[in-house]
């Protein structure tokens, strides 16, 4: 794995375990400041209505309380990440239960919560939306009746209720369909689902006398935080700092304003410092989950399994604010058409509003909806023909050269790899080991997505290497196989590198925890800075050996050249000295991938940059009475570029296909009347120690012309596939096929009786 | 300001007095993973809390024939009370699936049967080996059997100023052998969807069914004992048609209701399976400590 | 109800600290005590964040009242590893940390405290588990991250150490 690299490729531990191990890292959800007010939120309980009185005034006055807000206490703006629809407080409408109202800061947590059962909100119900079928309806009620007037971001297609439609056309379809020997047409459903991180989402704010705000929070993208909560408090980023002591997990759901808003509107009014955290409650109530869907998939084929077309449509249920919903519905399109060659394709991405919590960004955003429906297909489609399921898809997949459905050529593609090796593990063909006991494969593509990223990089005269990233640790050590990545670039050891991150005022720009991208882009922008160092010490590497700079070379903490050689703490000593310091700035952003732009509509996501490749395969047994799924073994085979650290590699397979089962098989956020039935760790039920299988991870290495020694984003694509891979295993194993997440038990039994004829009960 | 006042008698009279004091204002504490998150999401507020931390003779096992669980028991001790593992051996299974070992160490058996959940695993076994409840008030002591002692969720005959002292489990009689089986939607951390203790005591061949018990638990208010199952197997051939009879007259006898679990009606498909497997479980068991 | 005194035994060391009855272990540990080691998250004995070892004994914190706790030894993550001596920065890491280290146990960490002394109350007891024995000894611990594998081959790794040789799995 490692081709002749020192540190980049090896399997070292992470940079910031000793602290995690011994209790001393400090999270959000632990800082705290002296003389600091506990700030709770006051929630819509109407899914849809009118706020008519809102009376904070006995609130006010209860023992404790230093400052309540509301609406009144904020800009008159709304923000969101593709349409600026959403406001801090609810004033005149409120459009889902638990939209915030307004926010009490008391001097103990018991005192915030008397003061927010004191509040009195009077609300005139108006019809809820309380479903895709009911928003997409003729006449249905509008959930945002002056959506015109959002700003949005240009390239969406917005009408009423629908806040994107994003879409992929590629030749006919109409002739494909003529072209196909079959067609096959079915409907899929997925459940929301939450990110489950540990760490509740918490902020602690202070200002200080010049008018400047500093939040403490759990944010995966710092920068996005602190431009809108400039916009929230009037004010320009500038004066407002956002610091990131640590997250315990975010997984996308804490990208956007979480609590940053209250607490700093919070601490500006009562003058103290006030730090707001969410409950699990609140959590699965109002935050950014992942989006339920509905997904209609239509392909036709030729008997002999070629792909003529395929026409989709996914309908994302994105809550009462678009949240992520426009971009997640655009790169929806991209998995429906699966790592495929199919001539003709018609894809749609709906992001639609309901009256139910703001859903937003989870691990590869539309990826495991979308793959559920076109891998399960898949198999549906191999069994009708009576051609083996891995069979199928090797007819079908893309290779080195083909297009992707917007018209991107791909390269370093390690799909058929991935496939082979993930079947072979499994013990394919062997599909059907033993009565009630099944395989399934699943394969998808995923993209490693842009932004830019900048570093500065310092050598000390001591020797050590500070990297200082805006980029924030979330969890994946993408930071520490970052600073592998420098360690390489300068010869140094990674014990040599120390990384300060995720602090607006005193670390570079960086778009943040998401897509995959964190190791590949500031790795690559720690490559450029160290090519800057180079020169630098270089030039003075070459006085001080008197030589020329072309012979020296960087080795073992070292400028070696053909006489000598000086070490870079005496060089960094130099530096300090006579020049300031030996310091380089980096940054790096992806080349833009190119496409074919008449292909696409109102799409935020044209192109998977760096893409990634992977193929899963279980094997399983079903217990047909009652329903229980046993996973013997479970196989992923995933084409990581270039392993920068395979032991934290392994990490996010093994998490993410975990994460995966327990969107496969068990949770599931479940509304009834626009009120979440489950809004507890009890009722939404992750997979404990005794629900995940072992996991077996096959690194597979086509390397990518951009990313540090070839690295592709690896962190979202473990999540896409266990759905289907799971679901095409328990048909394997029972016959029976669930098109809807989660296959509960349940839905098991249903099924097999409903195979059976005899209705189910 | 504190929710409540916190009293640490440190004797069974004085535990007494002071729920004679403060009656209905009063909650007993013992493990507090029920109490103190009922406490903690507003659905009770009592205004004393007495702490059974110092009050002697509640922790105890005595096993002699007949059993005897202080009500201070913790589910940790009756997984870890090897005299509890053979034909008894329900009790610990119904024990060892609750929460986590963090619940497990602390949670006790007292405790679970005056919470009474409806899905309690616990409940179902000691309803199945015969439980009488010992309590004890200003009036004195009382003993009442477990049936009579389920209300409903969450209710049970306690009066207020009753503490729970202990459970009498009666002296299994020979060849007989227990089994617990639960359904969830994973496989810890689980409130049951279904849960079946199940009781059998064989014949002297081994053949035929003596007497049985077989109980369900999350299917109806309270943890029922399906009695007309009962009757279908004693007297009977194990396996085979009396088993199947029985396990839909338990089908019959339930009353689950739907929510975000599950349904009603798997629950009660659930019934019969588990119903099944667990009297299956009791005859493999009866035989081969035979 | 008057606050109460109480001095509660932590890591080996008194700490006084006068507490309202209604008052958490977690709270009081954490905002009087500021030992934030041990963390915070669903408060209902459903995540295990907030494991700590009560004369030996995993509990969730979160349910645990303080009063409750006086006269008891309680372990946090803090006691784990041993203190640094004379001008050594650190001293040694308990070898269920030093395993989590060299495993990869570790991801976003969050859950890691509770994990290790929920390890450690079993490993106290089961010197030599089987993998099955660990994930069960561990049920009552959520992780989001890592899936749990590398957590386990940790624990048995440490387990091994520990006992002073191999330990079957």
């Amino acid at each position: 794995m490692s081709t002749g690299t020192r540190v980049a490729g090896q399997s070292l531990p992470r940079i910031d375990a000793p602290g995690k191990v011994t209790g001393s890292a400090v999270y959000a959800a632990d800082f705290a400041l002296p003389g600091m007010l506990y700030g709770k939120v006051f929630r819509s309980a109407e899914p849809h209505a009118r706020l008519v009185r809102l009376d904070t005034t006995r609130a006010a006055s209860i023992p404790g309380v230093r400052a309540v807000v509301t609406a009144a206490d904020a800009a008159d703006v709304r923000y969101g990440a593709a349409v600026k629809d959403e406001p801090v407080f609810a004033s005149d409408v409120v459009r889902y239960v638990g939209q915030p109202v307004a926010a009490v800061a008391a001097v103990t947590l018991e005192a915030a919560e008397a003061a927010l059962a004191a509040i009195e909100a009077q609300y005139e119900p108006l019809p809820p939306v309380l479903d895709l079928a009911a928003a997409l309806a003729p006449g249905a009620p509008l959930v945002h009746e002056g959506w015109r007037d959002y700003t949005a971001i240009p390239i969406l297609q917005r009408d009423g209720n629908v806040c994107n439609r994003a879409r992929i056309v590629v030749g006919d379809v109409e002739r494909g369909w003529v072209e196909a020997d079959h067609v096959f047409e079915q409907r899929f459903t997925t459940a929301m689902v939450h990110q489950g991180y540990t760490e509740p989402r918490a902020a602690v704010a202070a200002w200080d006398s010049s008018g400047q705000v500093t939040v403490w929070s759990n944010t995966q993208l710092p920068f996005d935080v602190q431009a809108t909560l400039a916009d929230i408090l009037a004010t320009v980023p500038s004066k407002v700092r956002i610091i990131v002591p640590g997250v315990g997990g975010g997984f996308g759901g804490k990208l956007r304003i979480g609590v940053e808003h209250f607490a700093a509107l919070l601490a500006r009014k009562s003058g103290r410092p006030v730090k707001v955290m969410t409950t699990s409650e609140e959590e699965l109530v109002a935050a950014y989950p992942r989006q339920g869907t509905v997904i209609e998939l239509k392909t036709g084929v030729t008997r002999d399994g070629r792909l003529t077309a395929r026409q989709g449509r996914i309908y994302f249920d994105t809550g009462a604010f678009a949240g992520s919903g426009p971009g997640v519905a655009s790169v929806a399109t991209m998995v429906l058409a699966g790592p495929y060659r199919t001539p003709n394709l018609h894809l749609e991405g709906y992001a639609v509003y309901t009256n139910k919590t703001n859903c937003g960004s989870y691990r590869a955003p539309s990826g495991p909806q979308s793959n559920f429906a076109v891998e399960s297909q898949m198999d549906i489609i191999a069994d009708a023909l009576g051609i083996d399921p891995l069979e199928l898809r090797l007819r079908n997949i893309v290779h080195e050269g083909d297009e992707g459905p917007t018209g991107q050529v791909l390269s370093a593609v390690g799909l058929e790899e991935c496939l082979r090796r993930a079947a072979d593990a499994i013990g394919w063909p062997d599909r059907r080991p033993a009565p009630g006991r099944g395989k399934g494969l699943a394969i998808g593509w995923w993209t490693t997505t842009g932004g830019s990223s900048g570093v500065y990089v310092k050598i000390n005269p001591d020797g050590s290497v500070t990297l200082n990233t805006g980029a924030v640790e979330i969890g994946t050590a993408a930071l520490t196989g970052a600073a592998q990545v420098l360690a390489e670039a300068l010869g140094v050891d990674l014990a040599d590198i120390t990384v300060i991150s995720g602090d607006t005022f005193s670390t570079p720009f960086d778009f943040g925890a998401q897509g995959s991208r964190t190791a590949f882009a500031v790795g690559n922008a720690c490559r450029a800075a160290a090519a800057e160092l180079q020169r630098k010490l270089f030039e003075l590497a070459a006085a001080h050996l008197k030589t020329d700079a072309d012979t020296l070379e960087l080795r073992d903490k070292h400028v070696v050249g053909p006489g000598g050689r000086v070490t870079l703490a005496e060089l960094a000593r130099q530096s300090q000295v006579a020049g300031g310091g030996m310091i380089a700035h980096g940054t790096f952003i992806a080349p833009g991938t190119a496409y074919d732009t008449k292909r696409v509509e109102g799409h935020a996501y044209p192109a998977f940059h760096s893409p990634s490749f992977h193929a899963h395969a279980v094997d399983l047994s079903v217990d047909a009475e009652t329903g229980e799924v046993t996973i013997h073994r479970y196989v992923v085979a995933q084409d990581v570029g270039f392993a920068l650290n395979p032991t934290y590699i392994e990490g996010q397979i093994e998490g993410g296909v975990a994460q995966g089962l327990g969107q496969t098989l068990s949770e599931e956020i479940v509304y009834r009347d626009g009120r979440v039935l489950n809004a507890n760790l009890t009722d939404y039920k992750m997979p404990t120690t005794l629900d995940v299988p072992r996991i077996e991870s096959i690194l597979v290495e086509h390397p990518g012309r951009v990313g540090p020694f070839g690295a592709k984003g690896v962190g979202e694509p473990p999540n896409i596939e266990p759905p289907a891979a799971v679901a095409n295993a328990i048909a394997a194993a029972v016959g029976t096929r669930i098109t809807a997440l989660p296959i509960t038990a349940e839905r098991i039994v249903r099924g097999l009786s409903r195979d059976e004829g005899d209705g189910g009960r | 300001m504190s929710r409540f006042d916190y009293h640490q008698p440190e004797s069974l009279a004085d535990a007494v007095d002071l729920a004679a004091r403060f009656g209905g204002q009063a909650s007993f504490l013992a493990g507090g993973t029920d109490l103190i998150v009922q406490i903690e999401r507003g659905r009770v507020a009592p205004r004393h809390v007495i702490g059974l931390g110092r009050v002697p003779g509640l922790a105890g096992i005595e096993v002699n024939g007949r059993i005897a669980l202080g009500a201070r028991v913790t589910h940790r001790a009756i997984e870890q009370t090897p005299a509890l593992a053979g034909p008894l051996r329900c009790l610990v299974e119904g024990a060892e699936v609750i929460g986590g070992h963090q619940v497990r160490n602390v949670a006790t058996i007292g405790g679970n049967l005056v919470n009474a959940s409806p899905a309690a695993d616990l409940v179902p076994c000691l309803l199945a080996l015969d439980g009488v409840v010992t309590l004890v008030g200003p009036g004195g002591e009382r003993e009442i059997p477990i049936e009579r002692f389920l209300l409903g969720p969450n209710r049970t005959a306690r009066r207020p100023d009753e503490l729970v002292t202990r459970v009498d489990l009666p002296a299994l009689p020979p060849r007989a052998a227990t089994a617990f089986l639960k359904a969830g939607r994973r496989r810890a951390m689980e409130i049951s969807v279904v849960c079946v203790a199940a009781r059998l005591a064989l014949d002297a061949t081994l053949e035929r069914c003596l007497e049985a018990r077989v109980v369900l638990g999350a299917v109806a208010p309270t943890a029922v004992r399906a009695h007309a199952a009962e009757r279908l197997l004693e007297g009977q051939p194990v396996g085979g048609e009396a088993f199947r009879r029985a396990a839909e007259a338990a089908q019959e006898a339930c009353r689950p209701i739907d929510d975000v679990r599950a349904s009603a009606g798997f629950r009660q498909h659930l019934v019969g399976v588990l119903v099944r497997r667990a009297l299956d479980r009791c005859v493999e068991r009866a035989r081969r400590a035979a | 109800m008057a606050k109460i005194p109480i001095t509660l035994t932590i890591n080996g060391e008194p700490h006084e600290a006068l507490v309202e009855p209604d008052r958490t272990l977690l709270d009081v540990l954490r905002t009087d005590l500021g030992l934030t080691g041990t963390k915070t998250n669903c408060l209902d004995a459903e995540c295990g964040v907030c494991t700590v070892l009560v004369d030996g004994l995993a509990v969730n914190a979160c349910l645990y009242l303080a009063v409750v706790a006086q006269g008891r030894a309680i372990t946090t993550i803090e006691g784990l590893a041993s203190p640094g001596e004379g001008l050594a920065p650190a001293g040694a890491l308990h070898p269920l940390q030093e395993a989590f280290v060299e495993h990869g146990a570790v991801q976003c960490g969050y859950c890691i405290p509770g994990m290790i002394l929920s390890a450690k109350a079993y490993l106290d007891d089961h010197p030599r588990p089987t993998e099955a024995q660990v994930r069960e000894a561990l049920a009552g611990n959520l992780c989001r991250c890592t899936g749990y594998q590398k957590i386990v081959d940790a624990v048995l790794a440490a387990a091994s150490r520990m006992a002073g040789g191999a330990v079957a799995s």
